[in-house]
């Protein structure tokens, strides 16, 4: 994201920074969402609701970014097939 | 699975969500935080030439890109809370003036709209200034350290009315700030919340087609995991209650003309709503009855109001 560069110009008195960074919020999860991809639907629920709106169609599904997915569960709540499950990190280790 | 094809069967909020989502993936919005959801989909619908003024408040770390460059590409105008309505005013004026076809939203919390800023608010909104106005509803002040507001509800738990021996949470009432700010009969008032999004959408559209005449105010029950004290996968089920329970009921008015844009047939007891929320977990059943009798007693104003069938709108 860092080599996009968005503002041309830059007044003596603003704030805008030249570029677009992004923080590792993905370093925050404690728990990882998982699709199990038989039981869904493909309603897209989990990716409208998303607070941070990193689930995004990959291949056939929806898929979380892990690099970015703060863990907070909303997408296994709103599932209304409960095809998503949230497993702690740990696990992955 | 392949063979097995899905077909996508989509909800209608995709339709939408024309817009990009102008945020960098990783800001620094606590997780779960309904509020997050908020930000990125106001110019996911309204579009990304909108122009954002806001105060400090929880949305200001990421809006003023204070967390190192880790923000967005929307145009920005950080002020102060005593005057951000009067901020707005003045960018609104300068694009009227200068023939630019701009929409201005100022984007606040509840401690701006309704306690500090209240004053600049009501009088932009007499002079039917053209912008928007967005208060996010976190009932409180959540990014200063969780004190009370004036749109906190009887019994709430926070910083400033804590739960012990003398006190037992907030001993008033909240301010409807969606109703007050209606009965400035400005063009567009109208409440929404996340669990419903396409209703929201609607408002928002209507709202940015309005503010090319006059003021808009929108009122958005955002709840808050951190200062509440909820789960983080909960934020959506909150708003959900809060709509069901009419605890925080979805309507809209034009001209001071009330109308719901969903009406509960059946409104669940405020019991529901309150156990989700680690704020209201002190309450005693005589405590949750006056609450519920708050919430009745908003509901029969609106529900009166919105038999009432009557506009008065400005001429041209
Ligand atoms: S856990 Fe939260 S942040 Fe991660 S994908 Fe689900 S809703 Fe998005
Ligand atoms: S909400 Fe559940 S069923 Fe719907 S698309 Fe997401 S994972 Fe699939």
């Amino acid at each position: 994201m860092s080599e996009k560069i968005y503002f041309n110009f830059q007044g003596p008195w603003s704030d805008a920074a030249t570029e677009l960074l992004c923080s590792d919020t993905g370093s925050w999860r404690t728990e990882r969402p998982v699709l199990d991809e038989e039981k869904c639907i493909l309603c897209g629920f989990c990716a409208m609701y998303c607070p941070i709106q990193c689930i995004e169609m990959k291949g056939q599904f929806f898929h979380s970014d892990l690099n970015f997915c703060k863990g907070c569960g909303v997408c296994a709540r709103e599932c209304p097939k409960k095809a998503i499950s949230m497993v702690p990190e740990g696990e992955f280790k | 699975m392949a063979d097995k094809k899905k077909k996508k069967r989509l909800s209608k909020v995709f339709d939408y969500l024309k817009y990009e989502d102008p945020f960098a993936k990783g800001v620094s919005f606590c997780a779960g935080c309904p509020l997050e959801r908020l930000v990125r989909f106001v110019p996911q619908v309204m579009g990304n030439d909108i122009v954002i003024t806001g105060t400090p408040s929880c949305s200001a770390p990421v809006l003023l890109g204070q967390n190192g460059k880790s923000w967005h590409k929307l145009s920005y105008y950080g002020t102060l809370m005593t005057g951000a309505a009067s901020n707005a005013t003045g960018l609104a004026r300068y694009y009227k003036r200068a023939g630019i076809d701009g929409t201005v939203v100022c984007f606040n919390g509840d401690g701006t709209a309704a306690d500090i800023g209240f004053g600049n608010l009501s009088g932009a909104a007499e002079r039917n200034e053209p912008f928007v106005y967005i208060c996010y509803d976190n009932e409180g002040y959540m990014n200063t350290g969780i004190q009370k507001s004036s749109t906190t509800p009887f019994g709430a738990k926070t910083t400033t009315t804590p739960v012990g021996s003398n006190e037992r949470g907030k001993n008033l009432r909240r301010k409807n700030l969606g109703l007050l700010l209606a009965m400035h009969k400005i063009p567009y008032a109208a409440t929404a919340t996340l669990s419903n999004l396409e209703d929201f959408a609607k408002k928002l559209l209507k709202a940015k087609e309005i503010s090319k005449k006059g003021f808009c105010f929108l009122h958005i029950f955002s709840p808050c995991p951190t200062g509440w004290g909820m789960p983080t996968d909960t934020g959506i089920e909150v708003c959900r209650k809060a709509v069901q329970t009419n605890y925080f009921p979805l309507w809209e008015a034009e001209n001071g003309k009330f109308s719901f844009t969903k009406e509960v047939k059946k409104p669940k007891p405020i019991k529901e709503y309150v156990k989700l929320v680690k704020k209201f977990s002190h309450l005693t059943e005589e405590e949750i009855e006056v609450l519920q009798k708050d919430v009745d007693y908003e509901y029969a104003v609106l529900k009166q109001l919105s038999l009432l069938d009557q506009e008065c709108p400005l001429p041209d």
